[in-house]
């Protein structure tokens, strides 16, 4: 079967500090490994400061991926607003966690208000 | 329109049915991902970069207002609230839940719609001219050949695993609507000295990281001889087309690397092997398809109207309406009409579930219940009678549908790009909101006239950007978004691919740069030359020109900076 889709995060170089994103299996929306289990927003996404966190993290979204929690999951490179939140450094990975750039009221900058 | 038989509706119930205990088995964790994804992609389900993505099939661009509206309730009840027609005639919907998605392939099966084949490496929906049957240039109607195309072609035990995927597109008029030449097979209906009906056959066209202009390998085939001939190509296809390959697997890399002769030889060397008659539809049944497209019983009408004739007069707004979006109909008294889905600043193809519902009213209402999607992503009323126009462009207009620009240069083929897919380098849509907002004023437009401009947000080009007359492809450099500009392309029967003008540029330059190109075109056009056809003349040197002078320009602008 043809790849349908561009796996993994397009950022080159130091990928740390990073998060886990994944599309949820049910809805298919963008979510994001938290503390324990999986979050919706952004903010609560547990973030890897260290190689061995990162891996770690990649290691517990393969696992929840295997049993079909979601789809997909990959480390995705971030930078850490003044507010303490990430925010994913790669525009692709930034739409994913955002929402469309045409619709603001739609995806997760409608339901959790601005990201960054 | 064409109705499903008791074959048709039973076959898609099943496979709904089927999909059904598919997506329950996934659910449960009893299939993975990786089992799952080529049966979803069977039902034209993809998983995007914000949700799951339903593609839907509307065979060669067909609707009746009961199916719109049925579209419309799906848009409301199980998505966002709108939906977004494609460049190949579908209708996707971008916010689909996967528990939700045998429900929604249920109501549409209620009114004869479906999702299969609308992905994977089968053969697709077939288009066609989307003023099949009405357009005083046709020489033959293109819906019964692309009707008889679905029928085979539908889960075809032999074609259902070609080396990549494969489309169809059907024109019956000596203008092509249909881009058939960059179709994998495009068919021109035409008749022969003898007068007698048939086809040109081409193959090999296509878009994508190796675009190619199609070849002609038959330049007569008979009519009742079509299903055997394509069979012929498609064995010819499925036999030797790479699989070792995916970015060399379309047909159009084995018809340019056998040559045409060659691959003209191998079609017809299997074509002779087989049994035309076992393979060709009996002419029952073609008879039986092509019933269904007879002519409508069309009122006997003047071929002005005088009530249109006044109403134009008195509304400028109508009067531009008409003379833009307007089509000549073969039948007198009668226009076929564009309706753009490209509003200034707005989404290119997209269409709420409201303005579809208010639309099915109106096609039932003017246009005897029947609509066209078009390969532009815009929509079509084919049977308006002239004396209706003043009122029905009032209707349009509270629905925000009259938008005269049909062809224009603010009329934008864009895929959905970064917004949306999770194949996409860059943005698609806010480029094309841009450069529409650049050009937004109706005089300007009405004085650039037809120029067609085609958005890509990848290299797989499903925003036509190659046969843009001016082209633009979205690509990522250096972890920014670049577009490449090209100008020269043309999708019709002078089909040609676009050529890069320099460097690309950043996305805030696009709309300035398509300034600097259509001010080369009105000092270089020799009296009512087309953007196109200047370019043709000209080539695209003076294009290269400008756009060399306009980064340059920008370049000054930002070290002043």
């Amino acid at each position: 079967m043809a790849k349908d889709h561009r796996a993994g995060s397009k950022v080159k170089g130091d990928k740390l500090p990073a998060i886990v994103m994944a599309s949820d299996l049910l809805e298919g929306d963008t979510v994001f490994l938290a503390e324990t289990g999986w979050t919706r927003d952004s903010k609560a996404a547990r973030i890897a400061h260290d190689q061995e966190s990162a891996d770690a993290m990649e290691a517990e979204g393969k696992a929840a991926a295997a049993a079909n929690a979601v789809v997909d999951p990959y480390l995705v490179p971030v930078e850490i607003t003044e507010e303490g939140h990430p925010l994913a450094r790669h525009f692709r990975d930034v739409m994913r966690q955002k929402g469309p750039s045409i619709h603001p009221d739609m995806g997760k900058q409608a339901d959790f208000g601005p990201i960054a | 329109m064409y109705r499903y038989d008791e074959f048709d509706e039973r076959f898609v119930r099943e496979r709904v049915a089927q999909f059904g205990e598919q997506v329950k088995r996934r659910l449960d964790g009893s299939l993975t991902e990786d089992e799952f994804k080529p049966l979803r992609l069977k039902n034209g389900l993809y998983l995007q970069l914000h949700a799951y993505m339903l593609r839907v099939a509307i065979p060669y661009g067909t609707l009746s207002g009961r199916q719109l509206r049925q579209l419309a309730k799906i848009a409301r009840d199980y998505d966002k609230g709108y939906g977004h027609f494609t460049t190949r005639q579908n209708i996707q919907f971008n916010w689909p839940k996967l528990k939700d998605v045998p429900a929604i392939l249920d109501l549409l099966a209620d009114v004869e719609m479906h999702a299969i084949q609308t992905s994977g490496n089968c053969i697709r929906n077939t288009t066609a001219d989307q003023f099949s049957g009405v357009a005083a240039d046709e020489v033959e109607d293109p819906r019964p050949t692309a009707e008889l195309l679905r029928q085979w072609s539908s889960q075809h035990p032999e074609f259902v695993w070609l080396p990549r995927k494969f489309k169809i597109a059907v024109t019956g008029a000596e203008h092509d609507r249909a881009a058939i030449r960059v179709h994998d097979i495009g068919l021109r209906m035409r008749r022969n000295e003898a007068g007698e009906p048939g086809y040109e056959i081409s193959v090999g066209g296509g878009l994508g990281r190796t675009p190619m202009i199609g070849k002609v390998i038959r330049e007569f085939l008979p009519k009742d001889e079509l299903l055997a001939y394509v069979e012929a190509i498609m064995r010819v296809y499925n036999a030797e087309g790479r699989r070792d390959n995916k970015f060399k697997a379309r047909v159009k890399i084995l018809v340019h690397e056998t040559g045409t002769e060659e691959f003209t030889a191998r079609v017809e060397e299997e074509y002779a092997k087989l049994d035309g008659p076992t393979v060709n539809a009996p002419l029952e049944e073609v008879e039986r398809i092509a019933a269904y497209f007879a002519p409508p019983a069309y009122e006997d009408l003047p071929a002005e109207s005088v009530t249109l004739g006044e109403a134009r007069k008195a509304d400028a707004g109508l009067d531009r309406f008409v003379e833009q979006n307007g089509f000549a109909h073969k039948q007198p008294g009668y226009i076929a009409l564009t309706i753009s889905l490209k509003p200034i600043g707005g989404v290119p193809g997209d269409m709420s579930a409201d303005q579809m519902e208010a639309f099915a009213d109106i096609a039932e209402r003017y246009s005897l219940g029947e609509l066209r999607v078009t390969h532009s992503q815009n929509l079509v009323l084919p049977y308006v009678k002239k004396d209706d126009l003043p009122a029905l462009y009032a209707e349009l207009k509270t629905h925000d549908l009259a938008t005269a620009n049909a062809g224009l240069v603010t009329d934008i083929i864009a895929c959905p790009g970064l917004d949306y897919c999770a194949l996409a380098t860059a943005k698609s849509i806010p480029i094309a909101q841009e450069i529409a907002k650049t050009f937004a004023d109706d005089a300007r437009q009405k004085a650039i006239g037809e120029l067609p401009i085609k958005i890509s947000g990848c290299i797989n080009a499903c925003g036509h950007h190659h046969v843009g007359a001016i082209g633009i492809l979205g690509l990522e450099k250096g972890g920014r978004e670049n577009y490449q500009i090209t100008v020269g392309g043309d999708a019709t029967e002078h089909a040609s691919l676009g050529e890069r003008l320099g460097p690309g540029i950043d996305a805030e330059d696009v709309p300035g740069a398509i300034e600097a190109l259509v001010e080369t075109y009105l000092s270089e056009r020799e009296g009512s030359e087309s953007f196109i056809e200047t370019v043709r003349r000209t080539g695209a040197d003076p294009f290269k020109a400008s756009f060399a002078g306009f980064i340059e320009t920008r370049a000054a602008q930002e070290a002043a900076e």
